[in-house]
């Protein structure tokens, strides 16, 4: 798939280069050495952010041209630029399970020695470096903006029916009833677009699962059915729990998709809704006077056992061979300065991994930023499952009526199979 | 075929002169018009097609470092009851909207054959759906099986139809059925009135003077006079839906759960998102050859029965 690194090469790199330097001249800029930066964007609802700190960039960095592409399904689109050998130069990922995939097959640069990385919230630090990277000790992603899932509700709807915001499992059921008994959806559910389900399932299940469950999970290898922990073992509880709050969704939940569900909570159709901090600006979009709050899951019956499941959001990294390192560098360490990092921060609602930055502001994350500023966080457990295992696809069905056995029984059979036809390769 | 075309033009003349010889008079010109053609077809479709199947024997995940793995992949996949669930569905799928087609597009394309008013408006009409792209024809069927039809449904009150069917993973196969055969009976209609201007009107005319119905000029003129055409329709239709895909993107994206999820799809959403390229890659490859298997006993079995008129 590489391309020989011979002289016919570096011949056509030249001819290529003098003729996009001709191009240059030609134009009359009279710019020497513009070096262009090829920089993939991977959210869409954060293009406009992005241009405008690639324009200050550029303004402070005349040598250096940003040119930012986004397209629809990154994590798709970013695995054929690498089939074809065009890893860019600077880019942005969901901080995910695939992206521990493309860490450990050593598509990044190493950034352990950009003095960034010390300022990073060491819980924060710890999310990313569980997904893996390259080599032990090297540090392929800066995480650039952090999410928080957790419950989001309507203040106003609470405030109206004299409801407390819950820190049990049980009085979150007595407030699902108060709002079904007063005739309001207690939680507006999108079953159509089946990753809707997966805020609900790592919450639950983060918080449920037996400690280190999928390490002792991974050692097991093919053999789960035997192992001392399987979804069958360890996961009922939490599956009981989702399909219960899943029950209190509204009628015609199967027809509903992501926007509807936004839409439909922007305009106060229902109390609560099983979105992260992400959801936040897209409800907003409808409706910029919805009175939102939020707060974490209660997954047992004792308040300080709740934890908050954190991501990194947006994730910063640099192609392992990119031709223009240096000015790479200097893009990312502009992009994590503690100004750009807390604007995007307060403009996207996300959470700013930075352990110096002044905490969150905002009405709709003060649930959860408390949960978040004192390290009570983990991770999103679905990053740790294989991305050929459709977790989501799974959930749908267990959501529209399967049985909790049968998903758990499917969970554990494909990780065993998944498991089984991996095959690693050699390390050299 | 080969042997056919080789065969001498003049069968009374085997010992001709060698001026006569066919191979001198043509061949050469004719190569190289094949040529271009042949350099494409073989830069663009056989050296991929090969490649293929050269990391269908490794573990490559698409990127990254990779190593030959023999023939497990083959192995582990036929102890994968995913990939039995997508057989299962794309069989069921592509042998019910093949008879559908096949039946629907026969019968417009009788109706537009027989003697009616804006015959040839009517015949650009059903056409359409033909140029029109699979993927925006999905996502305006999607809104019409999740918005327009439930709330017509709840009007006239008939409650089984009030949830879109593509909600179930029951019914949603049959969401899926009901835009392929749109879609595709566009295409076989043509075929079929092509194969229906080519029946001599006098034979209709001397079955109608022996007194015989609509329906027996049907089965024993109609049928077995477009039979050639039949064959290709069927061979045809069954190929594509086999291959189904972007009918599915833009409907059901393979749910609800996996239940709409085939074979073409799964090989995408597994060697592309999921990073098993090697993997998936074995099952394309075995896909191959099932196609290429039914789509052969298929135009067997057809062209006999042809032959026996």
């Amino acid at each position: 798939m590489k391309l020989p690194h011979g002289p016919a090469t570096r011949a056509l790199r030249y001819v290529a280069g003098g003729a996009s330097l001709a191009l240059v001249l030609s134009g009359c800029t009279a710019q020497d050495d513009v070096v262009t930066l090829d920089f993939f964007q991977f959210k869409p609802e954060a293009v406009a952010n992005f241009a405008a700190i690639i324009d200050e960039f550029e303004a402070a960095n005349p040598g250096i041209r940003v040119v930012q592409n986004h397209v629809p399904d990154a994590d798709t689109a970013i695995r054929t630029l690498l089939v074809k050998d065009k890893t860019p130069d600077v880019l942005t990922l969901n901080t995910n399970g695939r992206y521990g995939e493309l860490a450990k097959a050593c598509v990044f640069a190493d950034l352990s020695d950009l003095p960034v990385v010390e300022q990073v919230r060491p819980a924060v630090r710890d999310i990313v470096e569980d997904l893996g990277s390259c080599d032990d000790g090297e540090v392929n992603a800066v995480p650039f903006s952090s999410n928080a899932s957790g419950i989001l509700y309507n203040r106003d709807l609470f405030a109206q029916y004299g409801v407390e915001v819950p820190t049990t499992w049980d009085e979150l059921l007595a407030a699902a009833r108060t709002f079904e008994a007063a005739g309001v959806t207690p939680f507006y559910t999108t079953v159509k677009d089946a990753w809707t389900m997966g805020p609900a399932f790592v919450n639950l299940g983060g918080a449920l699962q037996p400690e280190d469950f999928f390490d002792r999970l991974r050692a097991e290898g093919s053999d789960v059915a035997s192992g001392e922990v399987s979804f069958s073992k360890d996961y009922p509880e939490a599956m009981e729990k989702l399909t219960t709050l899943y029950g209190f969704g509204q009628d015609g939940a199967a027809g509903r998709d992501y926007n509807a569900g936004n839409a439909a909570f922007a305009a106060g159709e229902s109390a609560m809704y099983m979105q992260g901090s992400y959801a936040i600006p897209a409800i907003r979009a409808v409706n910029p006077d919805v009175n939102i709050g939020s707060f974490p899951y209660p997954a047992t019956n004792s308040p300080e056992e709740t934890v908050v499941v954190s991501g990194v959001d947006v994730g910063v990294s640099i192609g392992r061979d990119t031709e223009h390192p240096e000015e790479a560098r200097r893009f990312v360490e502009f992009l994590m300065s503690p100004e750009v990092v807390e604007r995007y921060a307060q403009e996207q609602s996300a959470f700013s991994p930075l352990a110096t930055a002044a905490d969150s502001t905002d009405p709709a994350l003060a649930g959860l930023a408390p949960y978040f500023e004192d390290n009570r966080i983990i991770g999103f457990i679905d990053h740790q499952l294989p991305a050929s295992l459709p977790l989501p696809q799974y959930l749908q069905e267990l959501v529209l009526g399967g049985r909790t056995e049968d998903f758990l029984a499917t969970m554990d059979r494909e990780w065993s199979k998944i498991a089984a036809r991996t095959i690693p390769n050699e390390k050299d | 075929m080969s042997t056919e075309v080789s065969r001498p033009t003049r069968p009374g003349t085997p010992s001709s002169p060698p001026a006569l010889r066919p191979e001198r008079r043509v061949p050469r010109v004719f190569y190289l018009m094949v040529l271009p053609a042949l350099a494409l077809f073989a830069v663009f479709h056989t050296v991929p097609l090969l490649t293929g199947m050269f990391f269908s024997l490794t573990n490559y995940a698409g990127y990254g470092e990779w190593s030959f793995v023999g023939l497990r992949n083959y192995v582990n996949l036929f102890g994968d009851d995913r990939i039995y669930g997508a057989y299962g569905f794309t069989f069921l799928f592509a042998i019910v909207s093949t008879v559908a087609v096949n039946i629907i597009a026969l019968s417009i394309a009788i109706a537009l054959n027989g003697r009616i008013r804006f015959k040839t408006g009517f015949r650009g009409i059903f056409f359409i759906p033909n140029i029109l792209s699979i993927l925006i024809v999905g996502y305006v069927f999607n809104y019409l099986f999740s918005n327009s039809v439930p709330a017509i449904a709840d009007a006239l009150g008939i409650t089984s139809l009030t949830t879109s069917i593509l909600a179930s993973p029951d019914t949603a196969w049959i969401g899926v059925v009901i835009l392929s055969v749109w879609q595709a009976a566009a295409f076989n209609i043509i075929i079929y009135l092509a194969g229906l201007q080519t029946i001599p009107t006098e034979l209709y005319e001397a079955a109608a003077l022996d007194g015989a119905s609509p329906w027996k000029q049907f089965t024993s003129i109609t049928f077995p006079m477009i039979g050639a055409f039949f064959t290709i329709n069927m061979v045809l239709s069954l190929k594509n839906f086999l291959q189904v895909f972007d009918q599915i993107v833009s409907l059901t994206a393979g749910g609800p759960g996996t239940s709409t999820e085939s074979i073409s799809l799964l090989i995408y959403r597994g060697g592309f998102q999921g990073g098993e390229y090697g993997y998936q890659t074995a099952n394309a490859v075995i896909y191959l050859f099932v196609i290429i298997a039914i789509s052969f006993i298929q135009l067997r079995v057809l062209q006999r029965r042809e032959a026996s008129f």
